[in-house]
């Protein structure tokens, strides 16, 4: 049940990764649009967090693996915000360089999370 | 450390945000490299704990490793963020512990492969990492170099 719910972070992720990457290679910074493909981002990895800790009982293999699926959960949404505020004071195409990373990593991130979530028998 | 230019203009009072000929760490390029550093600090972080709470007695060698390269990547993180002269050097210091330990790590990870049970960050050069372990210091070093004031 985890599953559509990845899909649509993973490409939000790959959108926002994108939008980056297009502004950085035409030394563009951020704007609204990118704001708003983040802000999807966002609200995707919320509602995943809350997903995630209501069916926090249903992961298998004990408590690391309980334990390592919060934590990505938790961790998810906070990865946005941190690579936004990093990328606000840098006025070169570098800073969308950082919404990029960011990007990458939450799209990894949400892929592990639901590699755990597969380990269900 | 190394040999300065002639005629250094920064006073020793200049303020951390270096606006005399030292490019800061943190702009350009370096914004990016503070975002992967940061990166792997969480990804660490997240895998020692995590370790050492739940399993340290499998593999201790394996993960005492892992906590310090954790720690070095938080030092490293929050060096490069911060880039007034005493942040290079601690900058210099933790990434070439990190080049040093990434090559170690990873080649004992080869040869002693019942002390590395488990993986960590530097086992196998960071294979499990994409090898960004092993480039980023590498990046690290070159950046420090070419921040170094002119």
């Amino acid at each position: 049940m985890l599953f559509p719910l990845t899909v649509v972070v993973l490409v939000a992720a790959v959108c926002l990764m994108a939008v980056a990457a297009w502004y950085a290679a035409r030394s563009r910074v951020g704007d609204d649009r990118l704001l708003l493909v983040a802000a999807v981002v966002e609200l995707g990895l919320l509602v995943q967090l809350v997903v995630c800790l209501v069916h926090l009982g249903q992961v298998p293999g004990g408590g690391a693996e309980q334990a390592t699926f919060a934590a990505y959960a938790i961790t998810l949404p906070f990865v946005p915000p941190a690579a936004l505020f990093l990328a606000l004071k840098e006025k070169t195409r570098w800073a969308m360089g950082v919404v990029a990373v960011g990007a990458f990593a939450v799209a990894v991130m949400t892929a592990r999370l639901q590699q755990i979530w597969n380990l269900r028998g | 450390m190394a040999e300065n230019p002639p005629a250094r203009p920064n006073p020793p009072t200049t303020p951390p945000t270096p606006a005399s000929g030292q490019r800061s760490t943190r702009s350009g390029p370096g914004v990016v490299l503070v975002a992967v550093y940061g990166l792997l600090a969480l990804a660490a972080t997240g895998r020692s704990v995590l370790q050492i709470s739940e399993y340290f007695s499998r593999a201790p060698l394996a993960y005492v490793l892992s906590a310090l390269a954790a720690l070095i990547y938080l030092v490293a993180t929050v060096a490069l963020a911060r880039g007034d002269r005493t942040s290079r050097a601690v900058a210099l210091v933790a990434i070439s512990v990190e080049l040093v330990g990434v090559l170690v790590v990873g080649l004992a990870s080869y040869l002693d492969t019942d002390a590395f049970p488990d993986k960590t960050v530097w086992s196998h050069f960071g294979s499990g990492y994409g090898f960004v372990p092993l480039v980023l210091p590498v990046l690290g070093l070159l950046w420090l170099r070419r921040t170094r004031s002119s």
